[in-house]
């Protein structure tokens, strides 16, 4: 059981869930926050912190096809630990559809 | 199985991140039950209801759970409640502790029951099953939450009566102790027993009590209201999912703490 990052994050990265991780599992890249599977616990508490309501359970259907990618990019992405800024527009890009095609595979 | 708990062995390899703390009491309430102290690491700050990753080293390595931390934030030791599952990777061995013992402790606390995460309201609901009574054990000693709200009403449901024991007794020292009656008016905190497998006076699951009404009649209150109630709920998962949907069902939305609200969850002890 874990929580997975979804698309909305996508050019938003509000980091409010970095802040509330007991295990700070959450890795970051330029425009995206990914869950470690591995090393998230399932506490749940950053489901409800984001802005963009981008986390889900994986027990969510829509979560399961978000799984790799969070797994896949935790493994390549620096672990992030604490608050920062948003992205400058992510209030402009919080909610948008089809954002995946806009996500970096650069690591931040 | 080797399980380390001596101070100074566990202090030699003790992950990056962790803090090792002493057990200093340990209570047990039944065969399923048990609290604990242990002593507070100096610089260690958290919120009354926020939880922490503690554990313990086992076979050379470190198994961490997560537990709510009992004790207020003011308290200068730290309390925990844990159930004991017989061959649970964790508390088929915490269970054995005894005073004198070390423990780990991770060093982020963190959770959603908090006060913070509540918009102003003048009643407090707490509802609890089994240990979810944890961070509410916090929240009921801390002035904050007496300044906050006119009325705190913790509901603690267990399959047995023996398992309301921890609630009563703390309550009762509660409404005893010369400091916290000089602190905050105690007259204010409510409790309110149901026992789901047992004849109880109360009888029942807290969802049901909610959903006939019986639970406000008896504490001769008003039903839900958005305008006035703000609620935390600590519980089994299905406790979880129904208490909220009756939440909801009355009008109160859920918060967090980027965005305070009228009722709050704690999923981490969920299962």
């Amino acid at each position: 059981m874990t929580f997975v990052v979804t698309e909305n994050c996508i050019r938003c990265k509000y980091t409010d869930c970095v802040e509330v991780c007991p295990v700070d599992c959450f890795y970051e890249g330029e425009n995206m926050l990914v869950i470690n599977p591995d090393e998230c616990i399932d506490c749940g508490v950053c489901e409800p912190e984001c802005p963009a309501e981008a986390i889900l359970p994986d027990t969510d259907p829509e979560a399961q096809k978000w799984l790799d990618l969070n797994a896949k990019y935790a493994a390549l992405w620096p672990v992030i630990t604490e608050k920062i800024d948003a992205l400058p527009d992510a209030e402009d890009w919080n909610g948008v559809e089809g954002k995946l095609e806009q996500l970096s595979e650069k690591a931040a | 199985m080797n399980v380390m708990t001596r101070p100074d062995e566990l202090e030699a390899c003790a992950p990056a991140g962790t803090f090792v703390e002493t057990v200093t009491r340990v209570t047990h309430f039944t065969d399923r039950l048990f609290h604990f102290h242990t002593t507070r690491p100096s610089g260690f700050r958290f919120r009354s209801g926020e939880f922490v990753m503690i554990g313990l080293m086992i076979e050379g390595k470190p198994v961490f759970r997560a537990y709510s931390i009992a004790s207020p934030s003011w308290a200068e030791d730290l309390e925990f409640f844990s159930i004991k599952v017989p061959d649970g990777p964790l508390t088929s061995h915490l269970q054995k502790i005894q005073p004198g013992d070390a423990i780990l402790m991770r060093k982020k606390p963190t959770g959603t029951l908090v006060n913070d995460a509540l918009v102003a309201g003048k009643r407090l609901y707490m509802f609890s099953t089994g240990t979810g009574i944890a961070p509410f054990a916090s929240v009921i000693r801390d002035p904050d939450t007496y300044e906050k709200f006119d009325e705190l009403i913790l509901t603690h449901s267990c399959r047995e009566i023996a398992e309301l024991k921890y609630g009563q007794d703390l309550v009762a020292s509660i409404r005893t102790d010369e400091m916290l009656n000089e602190l905050f008016d105690t007259s204010k905190l409510k409790l309110y027993n149901s026992v789901t497998r047992e004849n109880y006076p109360f009888k029942g699951r807290i969802t049901g009590l909610i959903e006939s009404g019986k639970l406000f009649d008896d504490l001769g209150v008003t039903p839900l209201d958005p305008a006035t109630d703000r609620a935390m709920i600590c519980g089994s998962a299905d406790m979880l999912k129904d208490t909220k949907a009756l939440l909801e069902a009355a009008g109160l939305t859920e918060g967090a703490n980027s965005r305070p609200a009228e009722f709050v969850i704690e999923r981490a002890f969920a299962g």
